[in-house]
């Protein structure tokens, strides 16, 4: 089975690193993987979107309405690209909202883009990922615990093991051991969900 | 980055980034010289060849003051023997257009691959030029990938072809190409070669282009483009596969969308892969079109292959149907994607393309435009420039150019009144010093920008007396492309020491005579010396340079983290905030939010301790929770990438 996963949020935050640990843990799993990124000058805080395609696919894009699951690590950011989403596709979020940095610009609340993306008939889960990897120690493994989660409710299926990605966060991330930690408090928060 | 994983074991299959996998094809064809100007989306390249040079001893591996540059190096290298690699972004090619026209006429005795990375849809650039052109232009052969999983192959071959005939290549990738990662089988390292040196063999015919030898050279060009095409033709990089009586004709990337596309939809058709469509093979083309009454041609960027494609039945007489970028059903610009490529094809077959209708989420999102990341140098240089230019009651005009410091042109900085191209900063304020009356301008540069393409411009200025302040915002690396060094710091490209070319000094040789440094992270600072470098302007007619240095912030905590130097944190004391949005709206700091009082509150993962706040608020409400070390305030003004 195909698998089309988008993942967005903000410049800075880890996304890229996510993607890699998902093409590794594919590649563990002997799957084909595709991974379309964005760099250059929106990994400068603006909106960056990444696709990760897995199974037997060729083209590096996600077309509109293909999309099965979006990992979102900020909100008005997963909001954006719900559109690559199908009807009833799946989104895990971190709870972390950053209004743009633009002077006298409105940004909505959270409980907005959470209640909007149900209401658009979206299955979603979420997770204070950042509150819960500062207690481990670092915010910036926010990712992987948001990675454990994702993967605890079941939603990688097809894509990679538990154990596959572990193995790919050691393989990506150099100094690992925190990110590892913060990917089995993911999947400990998702048995609890 | 330091992409290892371009050192894969032969025979084994790793995940990858397409520029990683060009890097690696060229490692196994030998390439023994590579250099480059970084532009989005070609820089891995260099960096991954960089990696590995350091492992293995080899390539050579620089890191050019531009791409002008670049292409001349590696083209000497080239004529000295060994295979040479010049890297760059599609604009590059503008730049480095000279000598490439020269190289098609000597050619080379050994190979010769020029690598454009072009940038369909805009994502990092200015414009969406497609430099297929220039091979047709400059008579060099065009090789593009289908993609991240025939990168490796396609740069193998790209130098075969070009050691075969004498003769350079243009490898054209596309972001989608460059930018996306995959799985690649490695095969051997070519160790000896990458390592191995040449001779120069004097050929004075060959490789003086006075008019008497260019004229020869002309017409044996000609004769290798003829001969180069034939072979083409009957190219591994280009293949038919399927039938039917339409033909997706997928060049470079195309191909992939035609062959996922096809399926989606459940189309019969005939699909060729073309990774060489300049020049068009037409033999090849030829066999392909048999019993074929339509064609859709998918290619990134403009209709190249259409066009020429379109010529050639004309001339064989030959009457089919060709659709694709010329007629709309692949919209002009932009890039492809399957969306696009399922609905043109559903047009063309009439089979519905039933892709599923995506949710409709009913929520006002507001846009995200990039922005100076928290920390910047630049956040406490641009409020100091408008406070000074707003007090000296001069009209200005911010000749900007191109780097983090656009950011600049967005609110509420404002200070880039036209981005055209590197360099074009003090290129146009020239012109603009002498007839835009009553009017001084400031152009604002990069460091790496300055080196590229300033320093031509501003030695012009002392010449031709050309009034105007030019502002050198020295962050002590190019940071818009992924923090690499340039000639103003002491690293190179393998993060080696190197001697480092003092800008100060530099300036006030060519003869200008108000230049003063300043550090970025303070706001008054900067409104001081820019005040007095306008007064100088105004008083004296001629131009002024004022260098800002504050390092990138990136860079800084990168060496912080390397070094075990922490960096403090600052927050708002609520009793001394008094809502007055300044650090929010004015100072825009993207680690500083309004709660809902409008009180300021700083997001302690967002902050990256440059303590510029602390100047902003006027009533002293920003403290840091623990005390800046002297370390970390030195590093904040030095740290270098390396
Ligand atoms: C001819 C050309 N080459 C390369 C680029 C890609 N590019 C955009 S900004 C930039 C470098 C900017 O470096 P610097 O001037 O130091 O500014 P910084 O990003 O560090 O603020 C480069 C190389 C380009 N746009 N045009
Ligand atoms: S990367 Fe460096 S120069 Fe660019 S915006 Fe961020 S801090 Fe500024």
């Amino acid at each position: 089975m195909d698998r089309n996963i988008v993942i967005a949020g903000v410049g800075g935050q880890g996304i890229i690193t996510t993607a890699k640990i998902l093409a590794e843990a594919a590649l563990i799993e002997g799957r084909n993987v595709l991974v379309a990124e964005t760099h250059g000058l929106s990994q400068r805080g603006g909106s960056v979107v990444v696709h990760v395609r897995v199974g037997d696919v060729e083209a590096p894009l996600i077309p509109p309405g293909m999309g099965d699951l979006l990992i979102g690590l900020e909100a008005i950011e997963a909001a954006r690209y719900a559109s690559l989403l199908a009807p009833g596709a799946s989104v895990v979020m971190n709870e972390d909202l950053q209004p743009p940095p633009l002077p006298r610009v409105k940004a909505p609340s959270l409980g907005d883009v959470l209640g909007s993306l149900k209401a658009a008939g979206l299955r979603v889960y979420s997770v204070n990922a950042v509150e819960e990897a500062l207690k481990l120690g670092d915010a910036r493994s926010a990712n992987t615990l948001l990675l454990g989660y994702t993967a605890g409710l079941g939603l990688l299926e097809g894509v990679a093991r538990p154990g596959g990605l572990e193995e790919a966060i050691a393989r990506v991330i150099r100094r690992s051991r925190t990110a590892v930690e913060a990917y089995r408090r993911g999947l400990e928060l998702a048995s609890v969900h | 980055m330091p992409h290892r994983e371009v050192l894969a074991e032969p025979g084994t299959r790793v995940v990858m980034l397409g520029n990683v996998a060009i890097a690696r094809g060229a490692l196994e064809a030998g390439v023994a010289y590579a250099s480059g100007y970084p532009g989005t989306p070609s820089s891995e390249i260099l960096e991954a060849l960089s990696e590995a040079s350091k492992k293995l001893g080899g390539p050579h591996v620089e890191w050019s003051i531009n791409e002008k540059v670049a292409l001349e190096s590696a083209y000497g290298a080239s004529l000295s023997g060994v295979p040479a690699m010049a890297t760059m972004k599609h604009v590059g090619v503008n730049v480095a257009a000279d000598p490439l026209f020269s190289l098609a006429y000597t050619g080379t005795p050994s190979a010769m691959v020029v690598v454009s990375a072009d940038d369909p849809g805009m994502w990092s650039s200015q414009n969406e030029q497609d430099n297929r052109w220039y091979g047709v232009h400059a008579y060099i052969p065009v090789v593009e990938p289908s993609g991240v999983q025939s990168a490796r192959e396609a740069v193998i071959e790209a130098f075969n072809i070009s050691r075969r005939h004498g003769h350079p290549i243009i490898l054209r990738t596309t972001t989608r190409t460059s930018h996306t990662r995959g799985i690649v089988e490695v095969g051997q390292i070519n160790v000896e070669a990458v390592r191995g040196k040449g001779k120069f063999r004097r050929n004075i015919e060959r490789y003086t282009l006075v008019p008497s030898h260019a004229r020869r050279l002309r017409i044996e060009l000609l004769d290798r483009w003829e001969r180069i095409e034939e072979e083409l033709s009957r190219s591994s990089l280009n293949s038919v596969e399927g039938d039917g009586e339409l033909l997706i004709l997928g060049v470079g990337l195309g191909y992939r969308y035609a062959r996922e596309a096809a399926r989606l939809l459940g189309v019969e058709a005939r699909i060729a892969k073309l990774q060489t469509p300049v020049p068009l093979p037409r033999t090849f083309i030829h066999k392909a079109l048999e019993g074929i009454d339509r064609v859709l041609v998918l290619e990134e960027g403009d209709p190249v292959v259409e066009q020429m494609l379109k010529a050639f039945l004309h001339d064989e007489g030959v009457r089919v149907e060709v659709h694709g970028r010329e007629d709309g059903y692949i919209q002009r610009w932009g890039e492809l994607g399957l969306d696009n490529v399922v609905e043109a094809l559903s047009k063309l077959t009439g089979v519905e393309a039933g892709l599923p209708k995506p949710p409709r989420v009913e929520a006002s999102l507001p846009p995200r435009p990039p922005a100076l990341c928290p920390g910047c140098p630049y956040r406490g240089v641009y409020p100091g420039l408008r406070r000074a230019v707003r007090s000296s009651r001069v009209e200005v005009v911010y000749s900007g150019d191109i780097g983090c410091y656009s950011l600049g042109v967005l609110p509420p900085f404002r200070v880039q009144d036209t981005i055209v191209e590197m360099g074009g900063s003090i290129g146009l304020a020239n012109g603009m010093a002498r007839v835009a009356e009553g009017q001084v301008p400031i152009a604002v540069i990069g460091d790496s920008t300055f080196f590229h393409s300033g320093i031509t411009g501003l030695i012009n200025a002392v010449h031709n007396r050309n009034p105007m302040l030019v502002i050198i915002l020295d962050n002590r690396t190019t940071a818009m492309t992924g923090h690499q060094p340039h000639p103003g710091v002491p690293v190179d490209a393998r993060g080696g020491e190197a001697p480092q070319v003092d800008i100060e000094a530099l300036v006030r040789a060519i003869g200008v005579e108000h230049v003063e440094t300043v550090d970025a992270f303070t706001i008054r600072g900067v409104e001081r010396a820019v005040r007095r470098a306008m007064d100088y302007v105004r008083r004296e007619g001629k131009p002024a340079v004022l260098i800002a240095r504050g390092s990138c912030i990136l860079v800084a905590l990168s060496q912080a983290r390397r070094l075990g130097v922490g960096y403090p944190v600052y927050r708002v004391n609520p009793d001394k905030c008094m809502a007055c949005t300044v650090c929010y709206t004015a100072f825009n700091c993207p680690a500083i939010f309004s709660l809902e009082d409008g009180k300021a509150k700083i997001n302690p993962v967002l902050c990256t301790g440059c303590g510029v706040c602390v100047e902003v608020c006027p009533f002293n409400a920003f403290e840091p929770v623990e005390e800046p070390s002297e370390e970390w305030i030195l590093l904040m003004r030095t740290a270098t990438p390396g």
